[in-house]
């Protein structure tokens, strides 16, 4: 229970006045000479029982009546239906929103969204607690921010949904940071929220310190979560898994590959999808019977005359969360297929060469540069794709150069070259080669995502027929994405750096079979490529978060040409919708991760919040109750209906007319 | 008549000289050692007619109806009621019960103007007056005399007698009852606190010896009424233990043993054909003693 005026408590003592004021009334009695003795002996006798426990009833009103009205004076709060923390009014309480796109998930009603009817909860709760500040936090990396009164909690454009995931554990740390620097004394954090793994990252390492920090600071900080963790009943996402430009003779298409998915499997569904590209609307049905069913390929036939760079939405109809009914899509000429090339092996030159050079497409023309270790200067960094590094890790300029292709969108696959040096690139440096006495196939593999995942058709990877026969070390911060037996690194990712891929062997045949079996290093190649086009043509692909917020700063002409209008110019990069900058297009969408992510469980919520002051409130998108109120009033009627029971139980019996003075003198007379 | 010239607090003269208007009567025949004005189990020669009877040899010859042997031819002797005095035996209760009065009148201040009145009564019509005071025994006993002389030692006795002790009524009375030799009017003047099945028992060992039972059932407004605001310690004037008891909450459960209690005595005394009185001491004595006097006159000619 948690009191505005907890003071007032110390008063509880006084519910025991009732019981004193009985024993000094027992000490004050009179002394009678009594000449019916039988008679009160018989009245002691009689039912004894049922009036002593009258009695004690009516001294445990009387005490009941004393501690509702204290507790009533305290102000107390009722917290959601049966949650109830300790505490008192806060003197800060910071708002940490999770403004995903999953929280714009409705109630079956079709009523507010989880996000709306958290944030005017909260605001209810904020304006009955009235804490001395109100913070907001809804970026991690601007900290919580002031705000005049809770109701701006749901007038800012900063409260509202984005299409962005949420860094809740980011969001966490900074309000540490604000605590910590400000100095605030007791503080509330209230964490709205629907649970989602991809929101809440619970195996992040981060967490672990989160925890500490909080624990150790000096001041109260207690947690709150509002949570929302239902999934939205039939909700149905659409996404666009690609799409590019063909011109076919004198024509041109756009050939997209759509899904659909839903997190749970439900009845099989005929969904409607609806193109919209140029002001021209065309629709396909999609059959849903599983979890996803993906259309693959489908051809929109274009006008010759269609100005590239264009964009284009899908949707499907509305349903429980309308964040996720419509995607954007932008396009532009195919980008060329040129890939960069320094090798000192000229044996494995010769394969990566080959993998880069042969395009998959049958009309399409791929470009090989090789170059020399002095020539990067002269390189044609601004339209190629990949590069192909079978050499010591470069340093200085050269690492500078490497790094600004890097930076720009492009794609690096390292080799390790005769003798590895100690350079490190991306925090990433080569160790020493291992010959192995027979060889080795990669154990394992990540298939479901990057460079090594499952083909489009669900087929794996042949790497298991690879043969590696010498494997240099991978030394420094790199997340696997092959292993070879004795967890030796076959294939890794730096992950300080995106776009950064490391293969322990090179495809010299005295290295590996990497060029003899062909495919694997095909495709890692050629999705390499792939990669590093989708960012060089004018028409590009965005998840909203991070990587769209730093395109949208690099760009001062951010402009949005379609989408929902929200969100101010400090939020660009988190909205969807279709932005342009100068000649190029950036379609923005909510990430992968929104689609599949399933809410985390309160038992794991909770072990994040193990040791620090943490209580959790289930909410219902469209609930319209208050998760905080003042109850006083329902005090005060139970202090009433206290005083009312004991003035009944302490009405005296109802006296026997024949045994009173005057009704024994009307017997009498009768008689 | 009043041979004694002591002023006492218990008579009082007015109330003495109404009440005289009303005579006492027993309720059943008497057998007296005089003539009086009661009835009597025995023929005799008053005036009024009683039944005819053979003549037996030795009978009085006067007292042959000779208009009846005119008409049957056979000798009839005619017989009268006869008419003697009573014997009032006065039971006084004198036990600690009975100095209870928290008004201005104590129980046995009442009981003692009672005694009082049918003693004087009784000996103005020339009836024997006896009086015994008990409380867990015969404190003191006067048997029934007729003499003038014999009042004013009745008249002492009531002055003198102080409560104290506890109650043993229902023995006292059976003591009583086995002592008392000849048929008399015995008026038990108590509080009747004592159990009334034993009462019962009591009442019916006198009926069985033919006495006329009568009985003025002292009680006083507090008693009944049992009103209190505070926690209370009762000290039992009888010497019992005491018992602490908070009013408020007893008083229902008081009133329902009062009244299981008052509907226990109704129905013993009609089964022991007891003339019962039921008086609060709240009331004039001279109304209680006057519902008695009138109520016998009323059921006068039973034998």
């Amino acid at each position: 229970m948690t009191f505005l005026q907890p003071w007032v408590l110390f008063a509880l003592p006084l519910v025991g006045l009732p019981l004193i004021i009985h024993l000094i009334n027992q000490r004050r009695f009179q002394t009678v000479p009594w000449a019916a003795m039988m008679f009160l002996l018989s009245a002691r006798a009689l039912s004894r029982g049922y009036s002593q426990l009258r009695h004690w009833l009516i001294m445990l009103l009387r005490m009941l009546a004393v501690a509702a009205v204290i507790l009533a004076v305290g102000r107390p709060l009722a917290r959601g239906w049966l949650a109830l923390a300790g505490g008192g009014r806060p003197d800060s309480a910071i708002v940490v929103l999770d403004r995903s796109p999953s929280m714009q998930a409705r109630d079956p009603a079709g009523g507010e969204s989880k996000l709306d009817t958290g944030r005017r909860q909260l605001v209810e709760s904020l304006r009955t607690l009235g804490p001395g500040r109100v913070m907001l936090a809804t970026d991690a990396g601007r900290g919580p921010v002031e705000v005049p009164s809770p109701e701006a909690i749901t007038e800012l454009a900063t409260a509202g949904p984005v299409a962005a995931a949420t860094d809740l554990p980011g969001l966490l740390q900074s309000a540490y940071e604000f605590i910590r620097e400000n100095g605030a004394g007791t503080t509330e954090i209230w964490i709205c929220s629907d649970q989602r793994a991809n929101d809440w990252r619970p195996d992040d390492g981060a967490w672990g310190g989160i925890r500490d920090a909080f624990a150790k600071l000096p001041q109260q900080v207690r947690f709150q979560l509002l949570s929302f963790p239902a999934p939205a009943v039939g909700n149905v996402g659409v996404r666009v898994g690609g799409v590019r430009l063909e011109t076919v003779g004198r024509d041109r298409q756009l050939v997209v590959t759509v899904s659909v998915s839903r997190l749970e499997e439900g009845p099989r569904l005929t969904l409607p999808l609806t193109f919209e590209i140029s002001g021209v609307t065309s629709a396909v049905d999609i059959e849903l019977s599983g979890r996803e069913a993906v259309l693959k390929n489908h051809v929109i036939p274009l006008e010759r005359t269609a100005a590239t760079p264009g964009f284009g939405t899908v949707s499907i109809p509305a349903d429980a969360d309308p964040a996720d009914n419509e995607f954007f899509f932008a396009y532009d000429e195919p980008a060329p297929r040129r890939s960069l090339v320094l090798a000192d092996d000229p044996a494995a030159r010769r394969v990566l060469e080959l993998v880069a050079g042969i395009a998959p497409e049958k009309d399409a023309v791929a470009t090989v540069d090789v170059l020399a270790a002095g020539g990067l200067a002269a390189a044609a960094w601004g339209d190629a794709a990949v590069l192909l590094w079978q050499a010591a890790l470069p340093e200085g300029p050269a690492a500078d150069t490497v790094r600004a292709f890097v930076d720009r969108g492009g794609q690096v696959i390292f080799f390790p070259p005769d003798v590895p040096t100690s350079a490190a690139f991306a925090g990433v440096s080569w160790g020493a080669w291992t010959t192995h006495a027979a060889a080795v196939a990669p154990e394992s593999w990540r298939t479901d995502q990057d460079l090594l995942a499952n083909t489009l058709a669900g087929g794996a990877l042949p790497l298991g027929e690879l043969e590696v026969k010498r494997s240099c070390a991978v030394a420094g911060d790199a997340v696997p994405l092959a292993s070879l037996p004795g967890a030796a690194t076959l294939v890794a990712r730096s992950s300080e750096v995106e776009g950064v891929t490391f293969c322990a062997t090179t495809p010299a045949p005295r290295d590996s079979s990497l060029a003899s079996e062909g495919i694997v290093l095909y495709a890692l190649v050629q999705r390499a490529i792939d990669r590093g086009r989708s960012v060089l043509g004018a028409g590009r692909q965005l998840d909203a978060g991070s990587a769209a917020v730093a395109v949208a700063q690099a760009n001062p002409a951010w402009t949005r040409i379609a989408g929902p209008t929200a969100g101010g110019s400090t939020e660009a990069g988190l909205h969807a919708g279709v932005f342009r900058a100068g000649d190029r297009l950036f379609a923005v969408n909510r990430p992968l991760a929104e689609d599949v992510a399933a809410a985390v469980g309160d038992d794991r919520v909770d072990g994040l919040f193990r040791g620090l002051g943490f209580s959790r409130i289930s909410g219902r998108a469209g609930a319209a109750d208050s998760i905080v109120q003042e109850t006083w009033r329902a005090f005060l009627i139970a202090m009433l209906l206290a005083l009312i029971g004991e003035g009944l139980l302490s009405l005296p019996r109802q006296t026997v007319a024949a045994v009173t003075p005057a009704g024994f003198r009307q017997a009498e007379a009768a008689a | 008549m009043l041979t004694d010239r002591q002023p006492r607090s218990f008579l009082d003269p007015q109330v003495l000289a109404r009440l005289s208007a009303v005579p006492l009567l027993a309720r059943r025949p008497m057998v007296g050692s005089v003539s009086g004005r009661h009835a009597s189990p025995h023929r005799g020669s008053s005036v009024e007619f009683a039944e005819y009877r053979k003549y037996v040899p030795g009978d009085d010859l006067r007292r042959l109806d000779w208009r009846a042997f005119g008409r049957s031819d056979r000798h009839y002797v005619k017989e009268y009621e006869a008419d003697t005095n009573l014997r009032l035996c006065l039971v006084l209760d004198t036990s600690g019960s009975m100095n209870f009065g928290p008004g201005a009148m104590t129980k046995i201040d009442f009981a003692r103007r009672i005694c009082g009145a049918l003693s004087y009564l009784a000996s103005q019509q020339g009836d024997a007056v006896g009086i015994s005071c008990v409380a867990d025994g015969i404190v003191r006993t006067l048997p029934p005399r007729r003499s003038p002389a014999h009042l004013r030692l009745v008249f002492d006795l009531l002055d003198e007698v102080r409560p104290a002790g506890p109650t043993r009524l229902p023995e006292v009375l059976h003591e009583f009852a086995e002592t008392i030799r000849q048929r008399a009017v015995v008026v038990i003047v108590s509080d009747l606190f004592a159990d009334p099945a034993a009462l019962a028992s009591a009442f019916s060992h006198l009926r069985f010896r033919r006495h006329d039972v009568a009985a003025f059932h002292l009680l006083d407004p507090q008693e009944i009424a049992f009103q209190f605001q505070r926690p209370t310690r009762f000290l039992d004037m009888e010497g019992g233990a005491a018992i602490f008891a908070d009013p408020i909450d007893i008083s229902d459960r008081y009133h329902r043993a009062v009244e299981a209690y008052l509907a226990d005595m109704k129905k013993i005394v009609l089964e022991s054909a007891v003339d019962y009185h039921r008086v609060l001491t709240d009331e004039p004595y001279e109304q209680a003693v006057a519902r008695f006097l009138v109520g016998r006159a009323a059921g006068r000619g039973l034998r």
